[in-house]
């Protein structure tokens, strides 16, 4: 049932051939219409349960999987020789390790928006894309988890330094350390994720056992199910975990990346000490999640032709919290300039001239042009919001500009601190490159894996909103209800 | 289970009912009583100046609720939802208060030698020389001449103004050419709303952080802290939340909100209401932190001056106002669905911005800097603010009552009339 009592005079936007567009707000539909509860189901536990495997998903796997051995390359190599392989100096002890490790964890958070954040602001189109974007998050929490633990270097005694534990030594990590902090945050965020996620797949696990065909998976699915019968009562626990859960997630969302950016505003490193970090690395964390969700989503959507259930709406919707998102870093990067000056702070106003025109001011202007240019003039215009292929585009370009952003955070600060003689300069070696190029890889190769196993849209939550699921008024009270 | 309404039906009257009169009536009788109280307390203090400084935090808090309005107009066009319409129209009444914040401001730019160092030191060397000044205010007061100099003052201040006045006056007109507009549908509108708000928010942001810095960092030329403007716009949203649930609320005693609030929005208004005092906390923790952990000589000062001589309880108590009360009472469910009990939050919160104005201004001034003790002058930071919110609560009981308090012509209203279920 759409809304009732519209005036029927109320003229309309013309409605697409395909009925995409809602005559009543004027807006693109979040579901295509024509969809049922079976249709639904179908579609989606199809393309899990099917024997028929596409080729494109084994070739996708496959290379991805090659990609992902790079890393696996890398990693040994630095476990063999040390961090000497990397291109990190003194003073710019923090390299690529760092720079991916903001730029992962950052990527996630949209996911946890929008499976938290968007669930509690009612916000049902989020119900297409939050269980892959929850995956999302997963996936980009292992690459970005993994970086500072390798970063030390010798990570398996990285349990000493990283893990308070009660201990014969008396040997205690540094609890004013942010990086110790940050094991708090990753590890929590990580926990609350995998639960969040699971906990929502529940019904549709159910679905999938009862559907599958064969033993193993009836099986497999079953137990993973946890005994769902979708009974009266099954549901509205799940519907009160659920709330708990994205309660818990929500303020997650603000303090894994705000932890992240206390690693650098509470050391008085020119560049690194300013208030305005936390707000704006949260900001940047969720517009580079957002352009994740739409590199993910687009090529998916495409792939498996669910275009009716990721319909232009959530492109749409994606765009504007880019948008909005995007301004918020440019907030971020206006007022570290401007507070440069006004700090009457000679270091703080030779970093920002060093880095818009120092030797690696290039960094800089890339992630001006990718994050700033680009992005915040085009993503006004309703029209590019939903042209698909311009926004794949974009997206590539901000997750660019993202990592470039963490770059100029990360190594042009410390090239230049506050005493000429230790100025430095960076230069990433190729075990560098390997490593971030191998976490794409493996990023890539787990989501592929996740797609293939798992319904990657909430069945169950895509039939919530369909019209036949919503209360009809006048029905109800024939029937004498509640 | 909740009470359910059936068949619920818009009144034909929208317009503000009669008891808007009375709380007019009620403000003027404030606004006269802490009138004279601040002239009798003028007498007993003999400063002028402590006039001037109640007057700054005056115009803080009216400024807050005025752009506070102005901002979550904005947002709620952008966004959308129900919860957006419900407040709309009392939060239109907020932001055409402006013209009463400006003429507010007169005052502060006219005495501003008599409020900021900055105005008031025209040669620093001098003044250092003369042990009036520190060396580092000397060099942040010769430093920032080109921003903080009088005429740049005015001419920022009259410029602020001019921009927020634009949104406000386009927002308004088509928000009253709406409700009786037949001629085009709701597409046409809400995307007239959207072109405007959307760009409004990012030029808003800009704006209030000039403001920030001129009216309220710049009293401590040499502090900056970059998160100071987005706190200062968290705390305009906070206010204006809190204001503009308080009118809602009291205006659903009456016809024609009763039969437009329900319970669901309420909810949904509590929530985004406890959205603000999570944001707000995390911004002023942050901020904090940061600063603490720096420990830098030009940053720490300002915490310094207000948390040591006194301060400190001030800061405790600001801590309990603005985050451990709201924050408690909001996770409860229940309170958020009762008028009564909402309100009483909201008036917490209202109560919670004066004490942090208050803590931000005072220990700028140096009779007051990180030493707190009583005197006649000290009171005026309770007079003076409170008539000129009194003063500003008439002005806006006559704006608000100047239109319908119900906006039509939008499709959300017709989901506001459909009877709630509990879970809704």
């Amino acid at each position: 049932m759409v809304t009732p009592g519209i005036s029927p005079q109320e003229p309309r936007r013309v409605t697409g051939a395909d009925g995409m567009i809602d005559p009543v707000t004027g807006e693109q539909r979040v579901i295509a219409p024509g969809h049922t509860f079976r249709s639904v189901t179908e579609k989606l536990s199809r393309i899990v349960l099917t024997p028929h495997t596409p080729v494109g998903w084994f070739l996708g796997l496959g290379l991805a999987g090659s990609v992902a051995i790079l890393l696996l390359v890398a990693v040994t190599w630095l476990f063999l020789k040390g961090t000497g392989i990397w291109g990190i100096t003194i003073p710019v002890a923090w390299g690529f390790a760092i720079i991916n490790f903001v730029w992962w964890i950052g990527i996630g958070h949209a996911g946890t928006l929008i499976s938290a954040i968007l669930l509690l602001f009612k916000q049902k189109w989020r119900n297409s894309i939050n269980r892959f974007a929850e995956a999302m998050t997963l996936f980009a929490v292992v690459c970005a988890a993994m970086y500072p633990v390798i970063h030390t270097g010798r990570p398996w005694l990285a349990i000493y330094w990283l893990f308070p534990y009660p201990n014969t030594m008396n040997y205690w990590p540094q609890f004013r350390s942010p990086l110790m902090w940050d094991v708090f945050a990753v590890s929590t965020y990580a926990t609350i994720s995998v639960v969040f996620w699971y906990i929502g797949m529940i019904p549709d696990l159910g679905t999938m056992r009862d559907r599958a065909k064969s033993k193993f998976a009836r099986f497999v699915y079953g137990n993973m199910a946890l005994g769902w019968r979708g009974s009266t009562r099954h549901w509205m626990r799940y519907e009160t975990a659920s709330l708990l859960l994205a309660g818990l997630a929500t303020p997650l969302v603000l303090s894994v990346h705000t932890v992240i950016s206390f690693d650098f505003a509470v050391a008085i490193m020119p560049g690194w000490h300013t208030t305005i970090f936390p707000p704006y690395f949260v900001a940047g964390a969720i517009y580079s999640g957002f352009a994740m969700v739409l590199t993910l989503a687009i090529p998916i959507r495409k792939f498996y032709h669910l275009e009716d259930l990721i319909t232009l709406r959530h492109l749409d919707n994606c765009g504007k919290v880019m948008l909005a998102t995007g301004f918020i870093v440019a907030y971020g990067y206006s007022t570290d300039i401007a507070y440069a000056w006004y700090s009457a702070d000679k270091w703080e106003f030779f970093m920002a001239w060093n880095r818009i025109f120092g030797p690696m001011g290039w960094s800089y202007w890339i992630l001006i042009v990718s994050n700033i240019l680009i992005p915040l003039t085009t993503l006004w215009s309703r029209k590019l919001r939903q042209n698909v292929v311009f926004l794949f585009i974009l997206s590539l370009i901000v997750n660019t500009g993202m990592w470039f952003e963490r770059f100029v955070i990360v190594v042009v600060s410390l090239t230049r601190d506050y005493l000429p003689g230790s100025w430095g300069t960076y230069k990433a070696t190729r075990w560098d490159y390997m490593t971030f190029i191998g976490t794409l890889g493996l990023f890539t190769f787990l989501f592929f894996l996740f797609i293939r196993l798992l319904p990657m849209i909430p069945m169950s939550e895509i039939r919530q909103i369909l019209p036949g699921a919503k209360i009809n008024e006048a029905e109800l009270q024939q029937r004498g209800g509640h | 289970m909740e009470e359910i309404h059936h068949s619920r039906t818009l009144p034909a009257d929208l317009s503000a009912p009669a008891a808007v009169l009375q709380w007019r009536t009620r403000a003027a009788g404030v606004t006269a009583v802490f009138a004279i109280l601040a002239v009798l307390d003028l007498l007993l203090s003999h400063s002028f100046d402590a006039i001037l400084h109640g007057w700054l935090m005056g115009l803080i808090l009216c400024l807050s609720l005025t752009l506070g309005g102005l901002a979550l107009l904005m947002v709620q066009w952008v966004s959308g939802g129900k919860w957006g319409l419900l407040i709309r129209r009392p939060l239109e009444a907020m932001s055409r208060t402006l013209p009463i914040v400006f003429l507010m401001f007169l005052p502060i730019a006219i005495f501003i030698k008599r409020i900021y160092i900055w105005a008031r030191i025209t040669h620093p060397e001098q003044a250092l020389h003369n042990g009036l000044i520190d060396a580092m205010q000397a060099h942040a007061i010769a430093y920032k001449r080109p921003y903080l100099n009088i005429e740049g003052f005015w001419i920022r201040g009259i410029i602020y103004f001019l921009i927020f006045g634009i949104f406000t006056y386009f927002l308004n007109k088509w928000s009253l050419q709406r409700d009786t507009d037949t001629a085009h549908n709701n597409w046409y509108w809400q995307k007239k709303f959207e072109n405007l708000s959307g760009p409004g928010l990012v030029v808003y942001s800009l704006v209030l952080t000039g403001m920030c810095v001129d009216w309220v960092m710049s009293l401590d030329p040499t502090w900056f802290s970059s998160m100071f403007g987005f706190m200062f716009i968290v705390a305009q949203g906070y206010a204006g939340l809190a204001f503009v649930i308080l009118v809602v609320l009291a205006l659903s005693q009456y016809s024609p909100m009763d039969a437009v609030l329900r319970k669901t929005e309420q909810h949904d208004l509590g929530k985004l209401c406890f959205a603000f005092v999570m944001l707000n906390i995390y911004m002023a923790f942050s901020q904090y932190l940061i600063i603490w952990s720096g420990n830098l000589p030009n940053e720490i000062r300002w915490y310094m001056d207000r948390i040591t001589g006194g301060w400190g309880p001030i800061a405790g108590l600001d801590f309990l106002f603005h985050w451990v009360l709201p924050f408690f009472l909001l996770l409860s469910r229940d309170i958020k669905r009762n008028k009564t009990k909402l309100a009483r939050v909201c008036v917490i919160m209202l109560f919670a911005r004066c004490w942090d104005t208050w803590w931000l201004i005072a220990p700028a001034f140096p009779s007051e800097r990180a030493n707190l003790h009583f005197t006649w002058g000290m009171l005026e930071y309770i007079f003076v603010p409170g008539a000129m919110i009194g003063l500003w609560l008439i002005y806006f009981f006559t704006t608000l009552r100047s239109r319908n308090v119900v906006a039509q012509n939008d499709p959300h209203l017709v989901e506001l009339m459909e009877s709630q279920h509990a879970h809704a």
